[in-house]
């Protein structure tokens, strides 16, 4: 395997010996490009109780270019996608190279706090969400509920 | 045996009226900023070699002359754990460290690191400065020529 830079080796150490609360983040033991992630939802948010399963890979350029991120865990989210997939600018043009995994992981965390239907990515959701803000948030507690419970 | 021109069709006159044409495009690029109208209406104009030009022009990073021209850090001035934030090392691990300056925010990086970035951004990995939003803005004409002097010699 090529080798690592000593950035993400540095960054792995500290996510496992100090990890952020509500957030666990483990390298994939044959590709520590790779992390298997959980997190957990937001105290008062609709993903309360929710334990979120998420992919994230560092590309070859990364720091230069973004982490890829992606929910595994299905979620009702006016910037997730149903494959996933996640809006958030630190992901696409706002990405710094002084940004690291664990400021990502914790923007998406905020994500879930204060989800954003003016700048949808799953557009039914958001138009739900604009329309009838009460069934989307109920309709996102059930689906955490239903595929986010603590296994 | 036939030259490179003939080969792609770029005899020297072509060149000089080319290099017109984008100049003039260029300007008028830069004058209406990002308008999707006339980006739609250069595509039809021009062959698609030639747009792709033109957008690398109007790229985000820095010029190659801007970063090389950032002051740099005598190691002296580094204090003792002090590190890049983005390869997260410490300079002084280094005997020969290479540290620079953004002119605006002062924010310090590897001069080796920054550099990557700065070739494709223009703002600062700290804070978003704009870093060439301080700058009277260098002249990419000039560039342009010696990049079509490379491909030729």
């Amino acid at each position: 395997m090529a080798s690592l830079p000593k950035r993400i080796i540095k960054e792995t150490e500290r996510l496992v010996l100090d990890p952020v609360p509500g957030i666990n983040a483990v390298p994939h033991e044959d590709n520590l490009r790779y992390f298997q992630v959980t997190i957990e939802g937001p105290q008062q948010s609709p993903y309360e109780d929710g334990v979120f399963e998420l992919e994230l890979f560092l590309p070859d350029d990364y720091p230069m270019e973004a982490p890829k991120v992606r929910f595994l865990t299905k979620i009702y989210h006016p910037n997730i996608d149903r494959l996933g997939r996640i809006c958030l600018d630190v992901l696409k043009a706002n990405w710094s190279p002084a940004l690291q995994i664990r400021t990502v992981l914790l923007s998406v965390q905020a994500l879930l706090a204060s989800p954003n239907p003016n700048d949808p990515l799953a557009n039914d959701v958001a138009e739900d969400w604009l329309k009838h803000e009460d069934e989307a948030i109920a309709k996102a507690r059930e689906w955490t509920k239903q595929y986010a419970s603590r296994k | 045996m036939s030259t490179y021109e003939e080969e792609h069709g770029t005899t020297g006159s072509n060149a000089s009226d080319r290099r017109d044409l984008r100049s003039q495009l260029h300007s008028l690029y830069q004058e209406n900023g990002t308008s999707n109208a006339l980006l739609q209406m250069l595509s039809q104009l021009i062959p698609e070699s030639m747009q792709e030009e033109l957008l690398e022009d109007t790229k985000d990073g820095c010029p190659d002359n801007y970063i090389d021209s950032l002051p740099r850090i005598k190691k002296k001035d580094l204090k003792e754990q002090e590190s890049c934030s983005i390869c997260c090392c410490n300079y002084k691990d280094d005997e020969y460290p290479l540290v620079v300056e953004l002119p605006h925010c002062s924010h310090r990086f590897d001069l080796e690191c920054v550099a990557v970035w700065l070739s494709k951004s223009t703002t600062c990995p700290l804070c978003r400065d704009d870093v060439l939003s301080h700058k009277p803005k260098i002249d990419v004409s000039q560039v342009e020529m010696e990049d079509e002097w490379g491909m030729y010699g």
